[in-house]
């Protein structure tokens, strides 16, 4: 017997005994500089995305390797989810990559651990974030200690199909209400027989709860890394959402339990909807999937002027706290940040350059959905409110807790006060 | 087993050690352990080592990132007394479980005996039948499940031809687990293999003489096939089991990688594995994980002490 449930244990445990041998052999190699002789360092450089980007950010690191021959730069990339749990392996190995990509929502999770370089200090001096915008460049601190900068700015935003919304007698790109957003999305859906919706249901969305609770002077996160929100204002917001559901201009609950957060997984991406809240450097990609020319708008206010958008960054560039190069790193952040060359190879992919002299040569020269983005924030940038505080620990958690209490709505297995209660009573048990 | 093994081999190891000198046994010893390195080595190094560690994490708060802390059996009492989560995961793995596996038996019993026949074309399906199984747990059979019942996908427009009109079968809670259950019984090909070699065994005179006796088939099914068949039954009955607890790549990539729609597909490996690799609460995941183990451990036992109630083996002397 012993030996037939000690298979079944191991592959049961199989995930915990990925880690443990990396443990023991991880720490050994931890610290010994790899590549030493004659100057030249190696140093390992990792990032998310798609094979798209994976191109143009190589091309950035073979400039970079051209303009520092000694210092030799080890790329390697995953999709979003695959990303976080290959680093956290690393991490756990004792062996994380000397510059990493991080999300805002893991900034605390690493940064508050130690595992980021505090960028304030030693090698980190040398990244300069003189011609970033201040706001911007300030939201890669925590807790007092710099442990990333911002690769790029991008905002919340809706991506739209302009000929359904112009059909329904509708501009987004102009500013509507709410009111006037829910009205479109009913005609754009009864307009195509209800087969398409008018926009994807924005309940379970966590960007579109936190620009909304924005809309109404309120956060998601407080800097304490509480809810910033009460029962109250989660209850009024899934109100609006289950209104445009119920109305039909908002994707029916399969439609929206399929939602995932890559463009072509997602209902607008598969032209189940017209519409649908994500970021706005996200439109090339969106448009790619649905095939039809799509545009960028704000959010819907009834605050006109206050969309409730921010300047995110739409991720970060950290060094690890445990590499032995943390200067060649250093060097490779203010590179990819600062030099103009690389803005111009990797364009908008990420969002716009960081680096504001940057940028602006950029906009100049800009065609096509480029040009359609920097115009885009250049006429909201006065209106671009300062980005939230870097959210809490397990702040990646909540926002699959947000999904799936709201998905028992939108089927109708629970009433929205009940899902309400159990956001409430599961997240602040998240974030204690 | 201690049930079910044949007494033959302990006594003939028995026999050979008093023929042998001990001196040799000895003698044989170091050459045995100088062969057996490499596996002893592969074995602590990648499994006991992992496990010992496991297990003293499961007592502890390890986040992968900071030393871990000992928070004593406080993994195991949260576990079910306040993670909702948790008690969902364990209720769909226990649902697929009791679902999927009888279900999956029956299956592959009644194709395999299909299949025990000497037609022409008995090669081509056995084949064809098996094949679904060797690609296992692969992702891309889940992702092919996904697009096949997935809104508007080929078997939503088939049931609507029929005038059924469903939504995603895929992302619809009623229905995300039944087409789960339906990829695990689909990929029947591994104990219909067994079940066809286990159907080869029983003797064709037996059938033949119930057959002169006025037995109809199902009554020398009952009769006759079940009790020959009932070591090889059970084999597959503990094999399948085992797989089913341990069910994750399906629900991974059905269920979009987060438990399907409001968890309906929250496997019990899928939420450890949330819970360790995405959470980062590690001495929680290797809790869970330990709680499984000891889950499995005891069905097994269950099932090796109900198998004296119902498995016959066919004594040697008897037939012989």
């Amino acid at each position: 017997m012993g030996r037939t449930t000690g298979r079944g244990t191991g592959r049961g445990a199989a995930a915990l005994a990925v880690v443990v041998p990396l443990l023991l052999t991880g720490v050994a190699a931890c610290g010994s500089g790899s590549g030493a002789g004659d100057g030249d360092v190696t140093i390992t450089f990792v990032w998310w995305g798609s094979d798209g980007r994976a191109n143009l950010t190589k091309k950035a690191v073979e400039l970079f390797q051209r303009k520092n021959p000694k210092i030799k730069v080890q790329t390697s990339f995953s999709a979003y989810a695959a990303y976080w749990e290959k680093l956290a392996t690393q991490t756990a190995g004792g062996k994380p990559p000397d510059v990493l990509n991080v999300d805002t929502r893991y900034l605390a999770e690493y940064g508050g651990r130690g595992v980021l370089a505090d960028l304030n200090q030693g090698a980190g001096k040398a990244i300069s974030l003189a011609d970033v915008n201040p706001e911007l460049a300030a939201t890669g601190v925590y807790q007092g200690k710099r442990y990333a900068v911002p690769w790029a700015q991008n905002t919340p935003a809706m991506i739209y199909d302009p000929a359904a919304f112009t059909a329904a007698g509708a501009d987004p790109a102009q500013g509507l209400t709410w009111q006037q957003y829910a009205e479109a999305t009913r005609k754009v859906s009864a307009a195509g027989g209800f087969s398409a919706r008018g926009t994807t249901d924005f309940g379970i969305l966590d960007t579109a709860l936190e620009v909304w609770l924005r809309q109404q002077g309120k956060q998601f996160y407080t800097p304490a890394g509480k809810l910033g929100f009460t029962a109250d204002d989660l209850r009024r917001y899934w109100q609006l959402a289950s209104g445009f559901r119920d109305g039909k201009g908002a994707s029916p609950a399969d439609v929206t339990a399929s939602y995932n957060t890559s463009p072509e997984q997602s209902p607008l991406g598969k032209k189940l909807t017209s519409s649908e809240f994500a970021y706005d450097n996200l439109l090339p990609a969106y448009q790619k999937a649905n095939g039809k020319p799509l545009n960028v708008a704000p959010y819907p206010t009834d605050k006109p002027g206050d969309t409730g958008q921010y300047r995110r960054p739409s991720m970060f560039l950290a060094v690890s706290a445990r590499s032995a190069q943390q200067e060649a790193g250093a060097k490779l952040v203010d590179f990819l940040v600062n030099d103009a060359e690389v803005g111009k190879i990797v364009g908008t992919d990420r969002g716009l350059a960081p680096n504001l002299k940057v940028r602006a040569q950029l906009a100049g020269s800009a065609t096509g959905n480029d040009k359609t983005l920097y115009d885009f924030e250049a006429a909201l940038e006065p209106k671009l409110g300062a980005a939230p505080p870097v959210p809490p620990k397990g702040a990646g958690a909540i926002q699959k807790l947000l999904q799936r209490t709201y998905e028992e709505v939108a089927f109708g297995r629970m009433s929205v006060d009940d899902a309400v209660s159990r956001f409430m009573t599961e997240a602040e048990k998240g974030l204690s | 087993m201690t049930i079910v093994r044949t007494p033959d081999p302990p006594v003939a190891a028995e026999a050979a050690v008093r023929v042998r000198p001990a001196r040799r046994r000895r003698k044989s010893q170091p050459e045995a352990f100088a062969f057996l390195t490499p596996w002893l080595l592969g074995a602590v190094a990648l499994t006991v080592g992992p496990m010992v560690v496991s297990l003293y994490l499961s007592f502890t708060d390890y986040d992968m990132f900071t030393a871990p802390g000992w928070v004593g059996f406080g993994n195991f009492t949260h576990m079910f007394t306040d993670d909702d989560r948790y008690l969902q995961s364990v209720k769909v793995t226990l649902v697929y479980v009791l679902v999927s596996v009888p279900l999956k038996l029956t299956v592959s019993l009644l194709v395999a005996m299909l299949l025990n026949t000497r037609r022409g074309a008995n090669g081509f399906y056995r084949a064809a039948f098996y094949a679904p199984s060797l690609l296992g747990a692969s992702v891309a059979a889940a992702l092919v499940w996904r697009a096949l019942f997935m809104g508007g996908g080929p078997v939503n427009e088939v049931l609507a031809f029929f005038g059924w009109h469903t939504p995603s079968w895929v992302d619809d809670p009623r229905f995300s687990l039944a087409s789960i259950v339906l990829l695990g019984v689909w990929q029947f090909g591994a104990p219909m293999v067994i079940f066809l070699a286990g159907l080869k065994q029983v003797p064709a005179e037996l059938h033949e003489a119930a057959a002169i006796d006025g037995a109809g088939a199902f009554r020398r099914f009952r009769h006759i096939t079940l009790p020959m068949l009932s070591p090889v039954i059970f084999f597959n009955l503990v094999m399948e089991a085992i797989h089913a607890f341990q069910a994750f790549t399906p629900a991974f990539v059905i269920g979009g990688g987060r438990g399907g729609p409001a968890d309906a597909d929250l496997f019990y490996t899928l939420y450890l594995f949330e819970v360790g690799f995405q959470d980062f609460r590690m001495g929680y995941a290797s809790a869970m994980a330990w709680v499984l183990l000891a889950v499995i451990a005891i069905v097994t036992a269950i099932v090796f002490r109900t198998a004296k109630l119902w498995v016959f083996y066919d004594d040697a002397e008897e037939r012989g």
